[in-house]
């Protein structure tokens, strides 16, 4: 993901991403951290981390796309490059509200990225395509 | 002021310069009609096309019905620039993200500029933030899946018309989603009248922009011109008496 996120955050994930190589888990302080930054979205993205439910999806193009599978049994898609996810939440807390930095789901992505958990799964040009301009029918 | 600069060349572009200034890889170019946004991103389109890169994309809602006036001479009549620009006219905001979405499939080689005119009319068919948003981050996404499959950047030029009125509370909150994706964002300004009539009957080649960085902000203007063999001048002409000191800065480069 190449959007831009504050420094903290940053950090943050970096912070992540290097304990998790050394120790295979995630210290109490930096979960704490994450609370702090996030609110109760961080226990609920943490918990798609666990479930394993951001998928990578790369086509023979390039392009990339995440898709997380939600806590409803919905799919959501979250965009490489910038912030935008597809789910309600997003539309509403971040876009409408501007009270929240990300959603869940992007947090999720953000999160399983840094802790090399994400499902990988290669599909045609045709059908990134398709999950890219999907938003509203029933399989994300 | 380095916003023509930065403008006629997306981050990394003719200057030789990259733009890290107002990150993000786009630019919204916004301006009453008739402040010559179509112009000016045609400007940017043979700029791009010059400059021995990927083919230039220009999105809009209906094709060009002519050449914006000042074209006439120069780069404009290369056929080669002319070739390396790509139209594409998606009548829908349906099909406009279809198209966006779809641009990895087709794509033979990357572009290194992708231009949308006239966005307020495919916003005009929907509502709420959602489809705006996921308009502005397809628009993003895309050319940064074309920058990422070349060395060199494919930049990102978006016009919208800027109301004559007071906005409604729905396209307010329409334009702070789109600046969350293009947070680096120009106005264009119409030439006053009198200053028009007192020009004798453009002699073509050139073209002029008034640029600020918002209604409230002093205005530059700008003279681009266009020499025989396509090469690009942009000087800055005087500004207005009241204004601060004029400054005479030229920037030439050869595209």
């Amino acid at each position: 993901m190449r959007a831009t996120l504050p420094v903290v955050v940053e950090e943050l994930l970096s912070e992540i991403a290097s304990t998790c190589r050394d120790l295979a888990k995630v210290p109490d302080e930096l979960l704490l951290a994450l609370k702090f930054l996030f609110g109760p979205s961080a226990v609920q993205a943490l918990d798609l981390v666990d479930r394993h439910s951001v998928t990578r999806i790369s086509s023979p193009s390039g392009r990339i796309v995440y898709q997380v599978l939600g806590s409803s049994g919905k799919v959501y898609t979250c965009f490489a490059s910038c912030h935008y996810c597809s789910c309600p939440a997003f539309t509403f807390s971040v876009l409408r509200k501007s009270d929240s930095l990300l959603c869940k789901h992007l947090l999720a992505t953000y999160l399983s990225l840094a802790m090399g958990v994400c499902q990988d799964l290669s599909v045609s040009n045709k059908q990134l395509a398709g999950i890219l301009l999907a938003q509203e029918d029933p399989e994300g | 002021m380095e916003a023509l600069r930065k403008l006629l060349s997306p981050r990394s572009g003719v200057c030789g310069e990259s733009c890290e200034v107002g990150a993000g890889p786009g630019l919204l170019l916004r301006g009453k009609p008739g402040s010559g946004k179509t112009a000016l991103l045609f400007a940017a389109a043979l700029v791009a096309a010059g400059e021995g890169r990927g083919p230039v994309l220009f999105v809009a809602r209906r094709a060009v019905q002519r050449l914006p006036p000042g074209w006439k001479g120069g780069a404009a009549r290369d056929p080669l620039r002319l070739q390396k620009i790509h139209f594409l006219y998606p009548p829908s905001f349906r099909e406009l993200l279809q198209l966006l979405s779809g641009m990895h499939e087709t794509a033979a080689q990357p572009p290194s500029l992708l231009l949308l005119d006239g966005l307020d009319e495919y916003l005009a068919e929907t509502s709420g933030p959602q489809a705006c948003a996921h308009l502005a981050a397809l628009l993003v996404d895309t050319v940064a899946h074309f920058s990422g499959c070349s060395s060199s950047n494919c930049g990102l030029l978006v016009t919208m018309r800027s109301p004559d009125e007071v906005e409604t509370e729905e396209a307010a909150l329409q334009l702070t989603v789109l600046q969350r994706y293009l947070p680096t964002c120009l106005w264009l300004e119409p030439e006053p009248p009198d200053l028009a009539e007192a020009r004798p009957q453009d002699p073509g080649g050139y073209f002029r922009a008034r640029v600020s960085s918002g209604p409230d902000f002093p205005k530059q203007e700008w003279c681009l011109s266009f020499g025989h063999n396509g090469e690009m001048a942009i000087s800055q002409v005087t500004c207005q008496p009241s204004q601060h000191q004029p400054q005479k800065t030229e920037i030439s480069s050869s595209s």
